[in-house]
């Protein structure tokens, strides 16, 4: 149960606050800017508990959410609210910043009041919370028949995440497939730890009640198919992929991917996420970077960092940044050679002998864990449209997550 | 922040709500009033406005009234009176055409905290449970909690009540999640909502329709079921099975705990699913959701209290990357000191020595300490690279690494000599009180084998005008008074030149008074100062041993997915401390009685274990040193005088028994190597009156016992009891940690 939300600027002003139990106070506002945001050292935890008073906050760039409460919580449940309130309000008003925060100030107390009721969620799909949100322009009193009819579908309905009667005269559908690859790599080039963890991102636009079923390259599905023809699996048994673990959106029946590892759902209308999974093993990294320090003498540090790609030419990596930590004082630094960019930040680092890692960042267009969309097919048997009709996309984003190179 | 000139801002407010142009036009109208929210938001008193913003309440523009009705539900409390008046409104637009209306009106209706409203609400409560639309049903529901509320918990409605637990029946599944919540508050003083086998068995049918949050919920409800048997057990467990894979975490954490609860007399079964759910935990600690990530650390470290080896083959998943946050750095430092084992401690160790050269002091300190807990184990290795870190000659650095050798030489006797060796020159380096304090106390305690301690506690006493802390001079009369007694030439004048100054010139009573002391202890003669400074201390190896043992999983399965692993126990303690039983959380009663039930050894049973050295009669010597010779000599001269069996299971680890056995100042004379049949040690001791305590163990594999005969060249029985208990509890703890 969550007693009160607040939302604060990064100097501590505070934007956002409501109250939903008696026993948070006003004073529980400036509590946490005194304690957590205007205190001078490092964020120790970000559950903090000041005057018998838990403070869960969550950072997006400089705004600060924080939700309280005097109970004994479940943490991860108030982290997963915040981070569905967040995803909410960026699909109202895209990035959350002050500025958005403050024009969009009476829509989310609107959202507020309709995500919590008396401390509990409640509805929290954006797609559902449309129908209570009256932000753009003023409506009048009497809606028309057919709104009033989508509230009492909707909120009858037997699947929570879909209200009946969605019609598109262009049955369309995006396939996103965003990953976000770590490594940590030791300054002999041995790889410490590396892991992908991935996200299967579908917006769909389709009519009626569609029923889908996805497909990928996962090992255990080819082997199980394989064994009819082994000619295939030797074929497409290279490309395969063990996945270490993987989770879905509540759409997803589990019962038929525990049994036959097939992936059918009937999908939430509009942008939702429909798996997010982890690999370890056989991962490509884009790319290797091979850093050759020197310590010329006391005061002159000499770095060589060689970069290597891992992946076809034809294929572009983009938004890639070399980070090489240098200490505050130094001079005559010498950019060369290499087309990328590269910046070079001045570390608070005052002693000489602990050298930061060498940092990446970059986005490649394909899926460094080796995930291959195989198919996604669409059925919807009460209207007349096939899996034909219907246009698909997919898109692969390999994205850096903490990527790590020691010297 | 304008928290000045409220009343100016409160006036020109008033006028232009009042002012008639406003009110025609609809978008000023509501820009006046979206400007009374944003500086009550901001913490102004905005209550001056009541009056014109219940006015305002009366409006078609349903943006206009979700504005105004949160105005009212913050003032409210401050005016009653004049709150009344918009409940009027307010019941009309209960029983508007719209269901949205109806369900915002009621929502706020419920809200007005003040005396007096319930007489209006209840109407329009009862009403919204039989509503048509589902938006208002759930609105309903949680009204009724909001509604006892007010009341101040007086009598429950029976009626109420059993008009909820119908409604648990609902179509919605929110309204049935909203129904658990509301009648767990109005049933607060009876222990909350009951769960019998009928509701228990709907709502795990019900659970795949729910949304993560009302799953959430539900799970924590099902902790109160007790399944009537076994089957019906395993069944719900199967049910459950689905919701261990649950992409939200928070759904996760709530099945395993009710699986932990649930399964609490099939240990293998609890095992199974801390396996199960190892991935998903796995798959948030590398999260990108940071704070989700350190709940999730947090956990892993619950579950490394009773299965140490549980993440062990995974240690590089919690190496710290650069860029982490602070406290996600400082959480797997933890992690990491808690699953190391034989076959990762090399590269545990490394990983952890590039840490404490780490730019934040801070976690540069931490992974020092982390270095020295996993010394207590592997006590050579993390000597000889806390020994490397002081040649670093930083301040940050050997401050720490000292206090840990403090620590670890209390704890961990055999690695003296290695620390002795390594202090000189630690001290250019301490500026701290902390580490004065720890560098000062080894002077004092093991000066006898540090050649130049004198030297350096002459410095201290030299400046000891200039020193700042309290703390460091009060360790620093004790380390030189205990150092005089073992090297009297060296110290005597130092010494009397500190206690004259303490007793002199010092100003901190504390700092005057023990220096008094001490002079005065010293007239009565040094055989006095040595029997009060240098008796024995009581012994806190045992509660190493003890703390190393693992907890088995229901000591903790109640705290699962609480904040208590996030905070620890000791500070949940702390905090929960002063809440009233009224605000007891849900799970609260029935923590009691998950502590008392379960195969688990009672918590009092422990504590008289640990007592036992400090109470007994018996007090074992440290340096009791026999040749194998003596030894032998003297075992066949004696007599058995104690014979008796113990049970043991598997193998012994010679290296793990010899290190507990020293820490209690039992000598090891001779030792089988592992493995070996039968498996044979003999141990030696002496108390502090010279009484010889001469040990045979011996293991014969195929009985599964430990047999112990112990021969005494004084036949007194007491200190003998006392010394095989001390034996009884060494091998108890170590063959608990083995299996």
């Amino acid at each position: 149960m969550i007693g009160g939300l607040f939302i604060y600027n990064h100097k501590g002003e505070v934007l956002i606050s409501r109250v939903y139990r008696d026993d948070i106070g006003r004073n529980a506002v400036d509590a946490f800017r005194v304690n957590v945001i205007h205190a001078r050292q490092q964020v120790r935890s970000p559950v903090t508990n000041i005057a018998r008073t838990s403070f869960f906050h969550v950072k997006r760039s400089n705004i600060w959410l924080a939700a309280v409460t005097k109970q004994n919580v479940n943490a991860a449940m108030v982290f997963e609210f915040l981070y569905k309130m967040c995803d909410v309000m960026a699909a109202y008003f895209g990035k959350i910043s002050e500025e958005n925060i403050k024009n969009n100030f009476v829509l989310i107390y609107e959202l507020l009041d309709e995500i919590l009721d008396f401390g509990y969620p409640q509805n929290s799909e954006t797609g559902a919370l449309k129908t209570f949100i009256t932000q753009q322009g003023i409506k009048s009193q009497h809606q028309t028949k057919e709104e009033q009819s989508q509230i009492t579908s909707q909120v009858t309905g037997q699947i929570g995440w879909r209200r009946e009667g969605i019609k598109y005269r262009r049955n369309e559908l995006f396939l996103d497939v965003l990953e976000s690859v770590n490594l940590l790599m030791s300054p002999q080039g041995q790889v410490l730890s590396a892991h992908v963890s991935g996200r299967v991102v579908m917006k769909s636009y389709l009519s009626g009640m569609p029923e889908c079923k996805f497909g990928m390259n996962d090992k255990i599905v080819i082997e199980k198919q394989g064994k009819g023809t082994a000619d295939e699996t030797s074929k497409s048994g290279k490309q395969s992929i063990a996945i270490d673990d993987c989770t879905f959106h509540q759409c997803v029946r589990l019962s038929k991917f525990d049994s036959e590892r097939s992936i059918s759902f009937i999908p939430p209308d509009g942008e939702f996420e429909l798996m997010r999974y982890r690999t370890t093993k056989d991962i490509i990294l884009p790319f290797r970077v091979i850093p050759l320090v020197r310590e010329v003498g006391r005061t002159k540090l000499e770095v060589k960092v060689v970069i290597k790609s891992n992946f076809k030419p034809s294929l572009l990596a983009q938004k890639i940044e070399v980070r090489i930590p240098t200490p505050l004082n130094t001079s005559g630094v010498q950019e060369s050679q290499i087309s990328a960019e590269i910046e070079l930040l001045p570390t608070n680092d005052k002693k000489k002998w602990a050298r930061p890692p060498i940092s990446m960042n970059f986005e490649v267009p394909f899926a460094p864990s080796g995930l291959k969309v195989r198919y996604l097919k669409v059925f919807e048997p009460k209207l007349n449209y096939s899996d034909h009709d219907v246009i698909k996309w997919v898109r692969y984003i390999g994205r850096s997550g903490i990527y790590e190179t020691r010297c | 922040m304008p928290y000045l000139g409220s009343e100016d801002v409160v006036k020109e407010l008033k006028k232009a709500l009042c002012n008639p142009h406003v009110q025609a036009d609809r978008l000023r109208y509501r820009n006046v009033i979206q400007r009374v929210i944003r500086h009550m938001t901001q913490g102004l008193d905005m209550s001056g406005v009541f009056m014109e913003m219940v006015k305002a309440s009366a409006t078609v523009d349903i943006v206009q009234k979700k504005l105004v009705y949160l105005y009212m539900c913050t003032y409210a409390p401050l005016k009653p009176d004049l709150a009344l008046l918009a409940i009027n409104t307010l019941c009309k637009d209960c029983s508007d055409p719209n269901p949205m209306v109806r369900g915002l009106a009621l929502r706020s209706m419920c809200s007005l905290r003040m005396p007096g409203v319930q007489e209006y609400i209840q109407q329009p409560i009862l009403s919204g449970l039989r509503d048509k639309a589902s938006y208002v049903r759930r609105v309903a529901v949680l009204g009724c909690a909001k509604m006892h509320n007010l009341h101040g918990d007086s009598e429950v409605d029976g009626a109420l009540v059993n008009e909820l637990y119908s409604l648990l029946r609902d179509q919605d599944p929110i309204v049935v999640v909203n129904c658990l919540r509301s009648l767990e508050e109005i049933l607060k003083q009876e222990g909350g909502v009951v769960i019998n086998k009928p509701i228990a068995h709907h709502l795990l049918n019900r659970m795949p329709k729910l949304d993560q949050w009302g799953q959430a919920e539900v799970l924590n409800f099902l902790l109160r079921y007790q399944p009537r048997s076994e089957e019906e057990l395993f069944d719900i467990l199967n049910l459950l099975d689905s919701f261990l894979k649950s992409s939200s975490p928070g759904v996760v954490m709530g099945a395993t705990k009710l699986f932990l609860i649930l399964a609490k007399k099939f240990p293998h079964v609890q095992t199974d699913v801390l396996v199960q759910v190892k991935g998903p935990l796995l798959a948030a600690c590398s999260s990108e959701s940071r704070e989700l990530c350190f709940a999730a650390l947090c956990h892993v470290r619950q579950i490394l209290h009773s299965l140490p080896g549980h993440f062990s083959s995974h240690y590089k998943k919690f190496f710290c990357s650069y860029s982490e946050p602070h406290y996600i750095k400082l959480q797997k430092v933890e992690v990491l000191c808690e699953l190391v084992n034989d076959e990762n401690v090399q590269q545990v160790l490394e990983e952890l020595r590039g840490y404490c050269t780490d730019v934040s002091a801070d976690f540069a300190q931490a992974a020092i300490f982390a270095i020295g807990g996993i010394a207590r184990t592997y006590t050579d290795q993390c000597v000889q690279i806390l020994t490397e870190l002081l040649g670093l000659r930083q301040e940050h650095i050997t401050t720490v690494v000292v206090q840990t050798f403090r620590d670890l030489v209390w704890l961990c006797p055999q690695c003296t000599e290695a620390v002795c060796q390594a202090l000189p020159g630690c001290e250019e380096n301490i500026q701290d009180s902390e580490g004065k304090q720890a560098l000062i106390w080894l002077l004092g305690v093991h000066g006898e084998r540090i050649p130049n301690a004198p030297y350096v506690l002459e410095d201290f006493v030299e400046n000891v005008k200039s020193e700042t802390f309290p703390a460091v001079k009060m360790e620093l009369l004790t380390a030189l008074l205990r150092l005089f007694l073992s090297r009297p030439a060296e110290c005597q004048d130092m010494l009397g030149r500190l206690l004259h100054y303490c007793i002199e010139e010092e100003k901190d009573m504390a700092v005057r008074d023990r220096g008094l002391f001490y002079y005065r202890l010293l007239l009565a003669g040094i055989d006095g100062v040595k029997q009060i400074l240098c008796s024995p201390k009581s012994d806190p190896s045992l509660g190493l041993l003890e703390d190393q043992a693992e907890r088995p999983v229901n000591s903790w399965a109640s705290d699962f997915n609480t904040l208590v692993p996030v905070y620890g126990k000791a500070r949940w303690a702390t905090i929960s401390k002063y809440q009233g039983p009224e605000r007891r959380g849900p799970e609260l009663p029935n923590a009691a009685s998950f502590a008392t039930s379960g195969p688990l050894i009672p918590e009092e049973s422990k504590e008289t274990v640990q007592e036992l050295p400090d109470s007994g009669a018996l007090m074992l010597v440290p340096n009791c040193q026999l040749t194998a010779e003596y030894f032998e000599k003297t075992w066949f001269s004696l007599k058995v005088a104690h014979q008796q069996v113990f049970p043991w299971r598997g193998a012994v680890h010679p290296d793990t028994l010899q290190m507990a056995l020293q820490v209690v100042n039992i000598q090891t004379i001779a030792m089988s190597r592992a493995g070996a049949q039968p498996w044979k040690a003999y141990l030696s001791a002496q108390d502090d009156t010279g009484c010889l305590f001469l040990t045979e163990l011996l293991l014969e594999p195929e009985n599964s016992e430990m047999q112990i005969s112990v021969k005494q060249n004084e036949p007194r029985t007491e200190t003998l009891n006392s010394f095989i208990s001390v034996l009884e509890t060494v091998l108890g703890t170590i063959g608990d940690i083995k299996s």
